[in-house]
């Protein structure tokens, strides 16, 4: 069975966790600097005083003027979040996380070591613990159980069988589905409400009216397809960290400390001499907050000259002065050194390229990114069943 | 305790798969006497430079029956489009 455990609010409820006592008033995550003003997720007590995600921050505040606003804390998602999935690993799951919050895995690997599917998704709820409030939705297929977790209550298990996914999506809301605002209006203006009668419109019709995305919703509110799901590659575990006694916003300063960091991060034996693809750059930031921003290099390196380059002009987007820098190696290349020609065979320089470019886009943007055409049946009279297109994650 | 941010999240769960090149997009026609297309995608057509019908996997359970058109644009550009006679409506693809 696929399964999958949700957290609503996990941004929220990250940035709480240095401020529990907020969690019991009324208080919501603060929109990004630069981004449209809305609210973020809400506490329960916020939405006893009638505040709702995404609604617009003015109205929120003059409807409820004791409302708190949480600034974000992204490194603090970033690390509890990987403490979630670390914790579910070490319970034998191979986990997918689909976004933070959400993460989906397979029971079937382990229902035998804990005794069925029950047990194991009862050990996956307890292996990241109540304090978050889990929920677990399992079914045949991905989307259902995205789908049920959706609907599940806080430590609930809502197990949907086969034969009931069908009956199951049937009265859910068309909002699971992942649709542009447009849309939503869009379908809203014909008059259907929910994944069930979306399911029952006929293919041919949707498709001329809502194009390839409405197909696309139509066949998840009809379950979707059953896709295996990939555990992930577990995320290094390389950080150097580097804490000052006062507040710092000096670049002189921010760089020198940048430069030491990477000089330990290069010496940790760790590495075994290969070079760095992606890293991360963290700041805890004076008034409680964090900053990070992740740096995918044009190529896999280790020479502090040009790490440092490419790091360097991101502390000039710090927003305040910042108590404590860490830098993160998110990915390393697979490889040690590069073996020279003395005279390169033409062509290859740009094959080289080629390859170094398609390995940038994959560490940049996940697997399955970069897809190659494949011929299957190029004499086919149907023109879409000549060729494929299949991810390359060689 | 937080309260749920929407469950949106549901929906990115398509995984990533092979996918198919060349699919159909659904196209908007008119079509004038003789069922020929008149209009695509809210231009005119100036000619219909070839037809012809496509018959297969009748023996499975998505058989396949369409009736394309390669014409030409008033802004003179050639397209195929076919109606789908299962599904009962138009599309456009390079045939």
């Amino acid at each position: 069975m696929v399964a999958c455990l949700l957290i609503p609010g996990f941004e929220l409820r990250a940035a709480l966790r240095a401020r529990p006592r907020l969690a019991l008033v009324p208080a919501a995550l603060a929109p990004d600097a630069g981004e449209e003003p809305l609210l973020g997720p809400v506490t329960a007590a916020a939405e006893a005083a009638g505040m709702k995600p995404g609604m617009r921050l003015g109205e929120a505040l003059a409807t409820c003027p004791s409302l708190v606003l949480v600034d974000r804390d992204p490194a603090a998602v970033e690390r509890e979040w990987e403490g979630v999935l670390r914790r579910l690993e070490d319970a034998g799951f191979a986990v997918d996380p689909v976004e933070q919050g959400a993460v989906v895995f397979e029971t079937r690997g382990v229902e035998r070591l804990y005794g069925g599917v029950q047990p194991a998704l009862e050990r996956a709820l307890a292996a990241v613990g109540t304090a978050w409030d889990p929920r677990i939705g399992a079914a045949s297929r991905r989307f259902t159980a995205l789908a049920a977790a959706s609907v599940a209550r806080p430590g609930q298990i809502l197990l949907v069988a086969a034969k009931e996914e069908e009956a199951f999506l049937e009265p859910l809301p068309l909002s699971l589905l992942p649709m542009t605002p447009n849309r939503y209006a869009e379908l809203e203006g014909l008059g259907l409400r929910s994944l069930g009668e979306l399911a029952q419109l006929p293919s041919g019709a949707v498709a001329e009216r809502l194009g390839v995305e409405g197909r696309r919703a139509q066949r998840l509110a009809r379950g979707g397809r059953k896709t295996r799901v990939r555990g992930r590659k577990p995320a290094s575990e390389l950080v150097e960290a580097l804490s000052f006694p006062e507040a710092i916003a000096n670049e002189l300063t921010l760089r020198r400390a940048l430069s030491s960091l990477l000089e330990r991060l290069l010496a940790r034996p760790e590495r075994a001499g290969r070079p760095f693809r992606k890293l991360a750059l963290v700041a805890r930031l004076v008034d409680g907050g964090s900053w990070r921003r992740v740096t995918t290099l044009r190529d896999a390196t280790a020479e502090v000259g040009r790490l440092r380059s490419a790091l360097g002009p991101k502390l000039q987007e710090l927003p305040a002065p910042i108590v404590e820098l860490r830098i993160e190696a998110v990915e390393l290349a697979e490889h040690t050194g590069q073996q020279l020609a003395l005279v390169e065979p033409a062509g290859e320089e740009a094959v080289v390229r080629l390859r170094e470019g398609l390995r940038q886009v994959r560490a940049s943007t996940g697997t399955g990114s970069v897809c190659a055409v494949v011929e299957v049946a190029p004499w086919s009279r149907v023109p879409e069943a000549r060729a494929l297109v299949v991810p390359r994650d060689d | 305790m937080v309260a749920s941010s929407g469950s949106a999240s549901a929906g990115r769960s398509a995984g990533r798969l092979a996918g198919r090149l060349n699919a159909p997009r659904p196209a908007l026609v008119e079509t004038g006497p003789g069922a020929t297309p008149r209009v695509v995608n809210r231009e005119h057509v100036t000619l219909v430079r070839e037809e012809w019908r496509v018959v297969d996997r009748w023996w499975t359970d998505e058989p396949v029956d369409r009736h394309y058109f390669e014409v030409v644009l008033e802004g003179g550009r050639n397209v195929c489009v076919y109606r789908d006679a299962e599904a009962q409506c138009w599309f456009t693809q390079n045939a």
